[in-house]
C-alpha cells in the first residue's frame, strides 16, 4: 500500500509519511499516525483506547518521555488495520496508549512496522508498506 | 433592519415569514443557538454560522422550531444570508468573509488532508476529515465518533487540531 506524504495535522510546510490507522475496527475515524523509524513503539493518545472501549486495567504501565514530555504509557494488544482502497492489512501488536498526549497524531514506531517492508521515497513524497507474507 | 445596541455594537434583525408564521430573527440569536448544535452532513448548499458550515435548513429549523419540510433550502438560505451569514455551495468556494483559499500544496498529497488554514477555526477541537474537508468538529473525540456513526459517515482521519507548534510537530523536529 503506497501512501502519499501528507502534512501533519494543522501544519504547513513539507509533507511527511503519515498514515491513517483503524484501531480496533473503528473505521469511521482512523487515527492519523506519523511513521517514525526513530521510535520503537506504537503510541497513541489514551482517548483512543477510551473511544474503542479497550480495557487498560491489565495494561503494562510505563512512565516514559516522548518529545520532552513525561507521559504514562499503557501497553495492550490492539488490532490495527491499514487500509487503502480495497487493500487492507490487519495485525495485532502492542500499542501504548499515553496520557497526557498533547500531539495531534500518533506514532507508528518500529514495532508497528514489523509486519511490513517499508519503503520511503522522500523525493517523490510517498511511503509504501508492503505486508510480509509467510 | 439594522438596530444599534449601545454605541458600538450593531445587530442585523429580520422579520421573516416562514410557512405562514412570522418570526423576528437576530443574527446573534442564531449564532448562540447553533453554538450547541453540531452541523449535519452537507449536501450542496451551506451557510457559515460561528465559523462552521451548516445545511441552511438545519439552521432555520433550529431557530424557528419548524419542521424542515415546511420550507425549502433556498428559502432558508435567503433568510440566513439576509441576516448576514455567508452562504456557499460545496462545489464552489463561498464568497464573503472568513474564507481564504488553501495554500498550494507541494505535491498533490496536500489536497488529501485539510490545509492548516482550513483547520484554523477548529484549534483545540477534535475533527474528522475526509479529503480536504472537515466533516465535523467537537470538543470531545467521543462526540466526533458518535456523530460519524449517527450519520453513517466514514472519515479519512480523526485528530485534535493542534494549538501550537509543539502539538503540531512535537517530537518530529524539522
Amino acid at each position: 500500500m503506497r501512501h502519499a506524504f501528507q502534512p501533519l495535522p494543522g501544519q504547513v510546510g513539507r509533507a511527511r509519511p503519515v498514515v491513517d490507522l483503524v484501531v480496533e475496527g473503528l473505521d469511521v475515524a482512523p487515527q492519523a499516525c506519523l511513521i517514525d523509524t526513530g521510535a520503537t513503539e506504537i503510541r497513541l493518545g489514551r482517548h483512543v483506547a477510551e473511544i474503542v472501549g479497550l480495557d487498560l486495567d491489565k495494561a503494562v504501565v510505563d512512565e516514559t518521555v516522548v518529545g520532552g514530555l513525561r507521559t504514562t504509557a499503557s501497553g495492550v494488544t490492539a488490532e490495527l488495520s491499514l487500509r487503502q482502497g480495497r487493500s487492507s492489512h490487519t495485525w495485532s501488536p502492542t500499542v501504548y496508549f499515553c496520557d497526557p498526549w498533547p500531539w495531534a497524531f500518533g506514532l507508528l514506531g518500529l514495532s508497528g512496522l514489523d509486519p511490513f517492508l517499508l519503503t520511503i521515497n522522500a523525493y517523490d513524497e510517498w511511503s509504501e508498506l508492503r505486508p510480509r507474507h509467510g | 433592519m439594522q438596530r444599534q445596541i449601545g454605541e458600538t455594537v450593531s445587530e442585523t434583525i429580520r422579520n421573516v415569514n416562514v410557512a405562514g408564521r412570522a418570526f423576528e430573527l437576530r443574527a446573534s440569536q442564531v449564532e448562540r443557538l447553533m453554538r450547541r448544535v453540531l452541523p449535519e452532513p452537507l449536501k450542496d448548499h451551506f451557510v457559515v454560522v460561528g465559523r462552521r458550515r451548516y445545511p441552511p435548513k438545519q439552521v432555520l429549523g433550529e431557530v424557528t422550531g419548524l419542521d424542515r419540510a415546511e420550507f425549502t433550502t433556498h428559502h432558508a438560505r435567503r433568510i440566513l444570508t439576509g441576516l448576514g451569514f455567508v452562504a456557499g455551495r460545496r462545489s464552489a468556494e463561498p464568497t464573503g468573509r472568513g474564507f481564504a483559499a488553501p495554500p498550494p500544496g507541494r505535491r498533490d498529497s496536500a489536497a488529501s488532508r485539510p490545509s492548516a488554514e482550513t483547520l484554523e477555526p477548529f484549534v483545540g477541537q477534535w475533527v474528522a476529515t475526509k479529503g480536504p474537508e472537515v466533516l465535523v468538529a467537537a470538543p470531545e473525540p467521543k462526540t466526533v465518533v458518535g456523530w460519524l456513526s449517527e450519520h453513517g459517515l466514514k472519515a479519512d482521519s480523526m485528530f485534535r487540531v493542534p494549538a501550537d507548534e509543539l502539538e503540531a510537530s512535537g517530537l518530529a523536529p524539522r
